[in-house]
């Protein structure tokens, strides 16, 4: 039973967090009735769930959630900022249900008891309110879910015009119900000379695909002269017009132009019905459906993250060994075992790629905390901000969404915070639209992921000003800089990240207390990713990430030192140069020229004290690292090669530049090496060798 | 004294398999359920800026295993590799984490049933290695012993040898991280 009961925690912390984004997605489209059924579907699935587990607490509280977005459903509600509210605390409430222990129970109930007393009020405001808006709903109503097909011939009497009617008004009115297809029947308009102009001639069958009874249909004729012929029937119980195909059918049988029209279409209409039945894409009648069957919602299949880690373990495998295979057929000539080799080759590539992407997920994941963030945040600080978002469909490995979620949650908080202007005043004076905006931005480029969290506030003076004064100040009294040195708009960007440096003026509770950016920035290190700020005075602020594609595999350079082979990531490889080894022996100052530049070299044979001699001849690759350059000597250069990362085991955890190894294709390890990291330590020791 | 207790508490009725290997002049033991594999010598791919006593990785199928140097785990010198050198692939449990390593050894003896019963305490004096890494001393023969190996408890720690003897010893001195 436990076992069970974890696995619907983990389904209703999912349905719940689908339930906060169907919310937040209503908020912005109100009228949306599928958004409604949507959320109501959500609830109630929660709610059989929560029941069957025994977790009563949650069944009670959803159950009256259920029956406001019951009666938002049957149009009875309206949607209310209040019910919004109440929704997303109901949201975080939840929550809190589900982690239930003996301990908190009691707490929990008296939470409980105080949301369903709001939930109440909501619902009896609720009832108030819904008067006032009757008119609108009506709107929304005509693509609910009962709509039926009539037919309605409609033939004025030929004096329909001397009263002042006009009978396209009609039509309209009737179009106003719902669906319509409209034909007009001409066959009674006499020739040219015998056309009396104030007489009607002119007859109408139409089909019309409407929620309301036959008596609104009527009600359209209800001031017709009694001279005029008016038939309405119904002809369906279901939304005819919906399928454009069915249309076109309907058309046909309209335009023949019949006596007895409503029996040839009553021919025609079981067919279609049976169809649209048939047609489990059908729109109309499936959503009433899909808030009882979860099946046909259903297009992904829950697996353990443990079988998916197994499954790329063993396509990690293939990988290693079909790189053994092609390289065995390269150097042994069997006739016909090549094109075996190329066929193996890529059906193994297209596994990998399909394997390694059953892990990507896309980014709008994470996207619902943030945009509830900047609902709660903005609301809390009395600012009027929008959250956009672009690109939401680029994927990134799950748990490096898992892990990013923190720091770009906190990218966000400071640019509300600090970011956007005060005052609506303060911004329509620059000229800014009086909304805020917060947009976030996902790409690709090459083999990274990019993000970026762009705000159009008051950016950062970067040139001069309080803010690089103060930055400026902080980083003298930090003894980064000496009073007298200059400092470049990326290096004052980058003071940011550090500790201690905070562009608040105040310390809200929400950030500006000196912890942040440089969190941020190592959360992303872990990654393996990057972060920028770029700021322009009075047009905003951009913090952008730069992120792998996936944790796993890596595009790097093989390399050989000291007969160790070793994989330096391409991204930050930035050229290679070959040097005679006493060159490097005697660069002056570990400084070697490499195109007219002075790069200092890390010596990898002496960093990792290798004694064997090296080659007479040396490569050296310079790698970026942050605006430098720094040149790695190594014996040889084998190639690019594509690094499926094996971790090294917990007995080797004291490697820091090492994240781990690869397996190449003759099936010897490979090292796979951290180039950041390395210089990072390499740069520390050296200022210990220098002091 | 109080390892002594301990060393007899874990000596039970039952038979168990224990497969031997040479160190030196050296018998070890270590229980088979630990061992899932033993593998001809490789060639190992050293990792820079490691314990001595690691020799580096190797591709187990697909997979990369770190290899201890037991020789110099247990503070005997370096040698080259003969034909009877091999790795035993074992699966230790590190403070309550599941690790597969590899061991380097000169060779591998054989599979032995021993009668628990049997096996003596390791004295906790005099020896050169500390006693919590040794489960027991088990006779073959008239004058040889077999030491059988606390294997988890051995990786979970950088010391194997005690100080005093390591000193002694002029060769591998191990470096503490």
């Amino acid at each position: 039973m436990e076992a069970f009961k974890d696995k619907f925690k983990e389904e209703a912390k999912e349905l719940i967090a689908e339930l906060e984004h169907m919310v937040l997605k209503l908020e912005g489209n109100r009228a949306n009735k599928s958004i409604v059924e949507e959320v109501f579907r959500v609830m109630h699935s929660l709610k059989g769930g929560s029941a069957m587990f025994g977790f009563s607490l949650i069944d009670k509280f959803t159950h009256l959630l259920e029956n406001i977005y019951d009666k938002i459903r049957t149009g009875e509600y309206q949607v209310t900022d209040d019910i919004l509210d109440i929704t997303l605390n109901a949201v975080d409430h939840l929550r809190n249900l589900i982690e239930e222990t003996p301990d908190t129970v009691a707490q929990l109930e008296k939470e409980n008891n105080k949301f369903i007393e709001q939930i109440e009020i909501v619902l009896s405001k609720g009832a108030l309110k819904s008067d006032d808006f009757k008119n609108n709903s009506d709107d929304d109503k005509k693509v609910s879910n009962h709509t039926k097909t009539y037919f309605v011939h409609f033939e004025p009497s030929s004096d329909f015009f001397q009263d002042g009617s006009n009978p396209l008004f009609l039509i309209d009115d009737i179009c106003q119900l719902g669906e319509t297809l409209i034909v007009p029947v001409y066959s009674k308009i006499p020739k040219y000379e015998k056309i009396n102009p104030i007489d009607c001639y002119i007859s109408w069958n139409l089909l019309v695909a409407t929620d309301d009874d036959i008596n609104a249909i009527m009600d359209v004729f209800i001031f017709t002269n009694k001279r005029s012929k008016v038939e309405v029937a119904k002809l369906s119980d279901k939304n005819l017009l919906a399928e454009k195909s069915h249309r076109k059918i309907l058309l046909e049988t309209l335009l023949k132009n019949h006596a007895d029209l409503f029996e040839k279409l009553s021919i025609v209409v079981p067919d279609l019905e049976k169809a649209q039945n048939g047609n489990e894409q059908n729109t109309q009648r499936q959503r009433v459906q899909s808030s009882h069957s979860v099946e046909q919602t259903i297009a992904s299949i829950r697996v353990s993250s443990e079988k998916l880690d197994n499954l790329i373990n063993w396509v990690s495998e293939l990988v290693t060994i079909q790189a053994q295979l092609s390289l065995y057929t390269q150097q042994n000539q069997h006739i016909g075992l090549a094109p075996i080799s190329e066929e193996i080759e890529k059906i193994t590539r297209r596994l990998r790629d399909d394997v390694f992407s059953i892990r990507l997920i896309p980014v709008s994941n994470m996207l619902t905390r943030f945009q509830r963030l900047v609902r709660e945040l903005s609301h809390e600080l009395d600012k009027d901000i929008v959250f956009e978002s672009r690109g939401t469909e680029t994927e990134l490995d799950k748990n490096i969404i898992e892990m990013l979620a923190d720091p770009v949650m906190h990218i966000i908080r400071n640019s509300i915070d600090h970011g956007i202007e005060e005052s609506t005043e303060e911004r329509v004076k620059k000229g800014k639209p009086a909304k805020g905006k917060i947009l976030f931005n996902a790409y690709y480029s090459g083999t990274n992921v990019y993000i970026q969290i762009i705000d159009d506030g008051k950016g950062i003076d970067a040139e001069k000003g309080i803010d690089a004064e103060k930055v400026r100040a902080k980083a003298i009294e930090k003894e980064l800089i000496s009073p007298e040195s200059e400092i470049s708009r990326k290096e004052l960007f980058d003071f940011l990240f550090l500790p201690g440096f905070s562009m608040a003026k105040v310390v809200t509770n929400l950030s500006g207390r000196g912890v942040g950016m440089d969190v941020v920035k190592r959360k992303i290190a872990d990654l393996r990713g990057q972060v920028e700020i770029d700021s322009k005075l009075g047009f905003g602020t951009t913090v952008t990430i730069k992120l792998p594609l996936t944790l796993s595999i890596i595009d790097g350079l093989l390399v050989k030192v000291d007969n160790i082979n070793m994989v330096i990531p391409l991204s930050s490889v930035h050229k290679v140069y070959e040097y005679e080894h006493t060159k490097i022996e005697k660069a002056i100052n570990n400084l070697i020229l490499a195109d007219d530049e002075r790069v200092p070299i890390l010596n990898l044979r002496k960093y990792f004290n290798m004694t064997s001699p090296p080659p007479p001849l040396e490569r050296v690759i310079t790698i970026e690292y942050g605006d430098y350059y720094i040149g790695f000597t190594v014996d040889e250069i084998i190639g690019e090669y594509q690094a499926v990362l094996k971790p090294l085991g917990s007995a080797f955890k004291e490697q820091d530049f090492f994240p781990g190894a690869t397996i190449l294709g003759d099936g010897t390890v490979a090292l796979v090496l951290d180039s950041n990291k390395l210089i990072e330590l390499f740069a520390k020791t050296e200022v210990k060798i220098g002091n | 004294m109080k390892e002594k207790h301990k060393g007899t508490d874990t000596v039970s009725k039952d038979i168990q398999t224990y497969l031997s290997f040479r160190l030196g002049d050296e018998e070890f033991a270590t229980n088979v359920q630990k061992v899932l594999n033993i593998l001809e010598l490789k060639p190992i791919t050293k990792v820079p800026h490691s314990p001595e006593y690691m020799c580096g990785v190797i591709n187990l199928r697909g997979n990369v295993l770190p290899v201890v140097d037991m020789r110099v785990k247990f503070g005997m010198e370096k040698i080259e590799a003969t034909p009877d050198t091999c790795i035993i692939v074992l699966n230790v449990d590190i403070s309550g984490e599941e690790v597969m390593l590899g061991i380097l050894v000169d060779s591998v003896s054989e599979v032995l049933e021993i009668d628990e019963m049997l096996v003596e305490p390791s004295p906790s004096i005099g020896t050169r290695y500390k006693a919590e890494f040794i489960k027991g001393m088990w006779r073959q023969g008239e004058d040889a012993f077999i030491m059988l190996l606390n294997i988890d408890l051995i990786f979970s720690s950088n010391e194997v040898v005690l100080l005093q003897t390591k000193t002694e010893e002029a060769g591998e001195v191990e470096e503490e991280e």
